[in-house]
């Protein structure tokens, strides 16, 4: 029963894998739960904080703000690509790194020399691959970005900005729409496009301490910032979320597989009986 | 009262005391629309249980129809008093 035991064998291992994947679905499932939840927390402020600039913001000021600066022509500018650590997501990485080198190539062919800055160890592993220069590569950020994160990544940007060595900076991340939609974007972060204004009934005479522009100096960062930071809590749910769909469908393929090996094992059993029964008979009639 | 992270407190108080980016400034029921930066310091909430005080570095704080909204870069609470 030579066979038989190959096929039993291969039960096993499959039932291993199983084992596997489904643990793997499951922890993604409990994570991005926790991350999802830090994606709404972070939605107050970011609303709060852009309903403020919105109400704020005058062309007038605009003109005085480097940060609100819209070069006429993009000479240089960086892009921030956000990839998981760990694999095991699906086309999850795949998908983000296609969408950087669009995005890359759409730039570049209109004339701008484009930097590029990769957090996570999957996107760097495919640019170090194709030889490209990364003037970022961070893999420190776990899944459980912070706002401090955020500040590191974007800060030195910020300030390359205000000099005029950068003109935009892009950031290609994930949406986190569901748990099945987290398809990659790109959020461009620099210049700042202010939030539109929400309603104009809200409008009111505020005592403005010190000075609108005061304001804006200080919290056009923090909304910068923030922009990075909600990609960065999009990008972790997604990845968790990706991870979880792309187990699940592991898993069901797992049980496909061995109901298959199931039933062709078994076949192969009743074969052998069958004609061990016809042998014991055969022997029998020639006496 | 809201950080990049999360919300840290909503609720009703009776008085409130923030590190205005130049000095300490004390909002009651009733203040008029009022926008400020906010430095570093302790924030103060009273209420009517005590008070409750954070600790909050930069932001800016937005005073509407005595709607306090507290909009900070980091917050940490300092225990109960």
């Amino acid at each position: 029963m030579a066979k038989g035991r190959e096929l039993k064998g291969r039960i096993k291992s499959v039932e291993n894998t199983r084992k596997i994947t489904r643990t793997m679905e499951m922890v993604a499932t409990s994570k991005m739960k926790r991350a999802q939840d830090r994606v709404v927390a972070a939605r107050p402020y970011a609303n709060a904080l852009g309903e403020v600039l919105s109400r704020l913001y005058s062309s007038e000021l605009a003109e005085r703000f480097p940060l609100l600066r819209q070069p006429a022509r993009q000479r240089r500018v960086a892009v921030l690509l956000l990839t998981s650590n760990r694999g095991l997501a699906g086309a999850f990485n795949a998908n983000l790194i296609k969408e950087a080198r669009a995005r890359v190539a759409e730039l570049e062919a209109r004339g701008a020399q484009v930097d590029l800055h990769v957090v996570g160890r999957k996107g760097i592993g495919f640019f170090r691959y194709v030889n490209r220069a990364l003037l970022t590569a961070r893999t420190d950020i776990t899944d459980r970005p912070t706002a401090e994160d955020a500040a590191s990544l974007v800060d030195g940007l910020m300030a390359d900005f205000v000099a005029g060595a950068l003109d935009g900076v892009y950031v290609v991340h994930a949406q986190f729409r569901s748990a099945l939609s987290t398809p990659p974007t790109t959020t461009q972060v620099l210049p700042v496009q202010p939030p539109a204004r929400s309603d104009a009934g809200m409008q009111r005479d505020y005592l403005l301490y010190p000075s609108a522009e005061e304001l804006l100096t200080e919290l056009l960062p923090s909304y910068v910032r923030n922009s990075v930071y909600r990609a960065l809590a999009e990008t972790a749910a997604a990845e968790q979320g990706a991870r979880r769909t792309a187990m699940k469908s592991a898993t069901d393929n797992a049980s496909e597989m061995l109901n298959l090996l199931k039933r062709t094992y078994n076949r192969a059993r009743q074969a052998q009986i069958t004609q061990e029964i016809a042998e014991i008979v055969g022997g029998a009639a020639a006496l | 009262m809201i950080s990049p992270e999360r919300t840290l407190f909503e609720g009703e108080v009776d008085s409130l005391v923030a590190p205005a980016f130049d000095g300490e400034v004390g909002i009651l029921g009733g203040h008029a629309p009022m926008m400020t930066l906010l430095g570093r310091g302790e924030l103060r909430l009273g209420t009517g249980a005590g008070g409750r005080r954070f600790a909050v570095v930069g932001g800016f704080l937005q005073v509407v129809d005595d709607q306090v909204r507290v909009v900070t870069e980091q917050a940490t609470e300092v225990g109960a008093r």
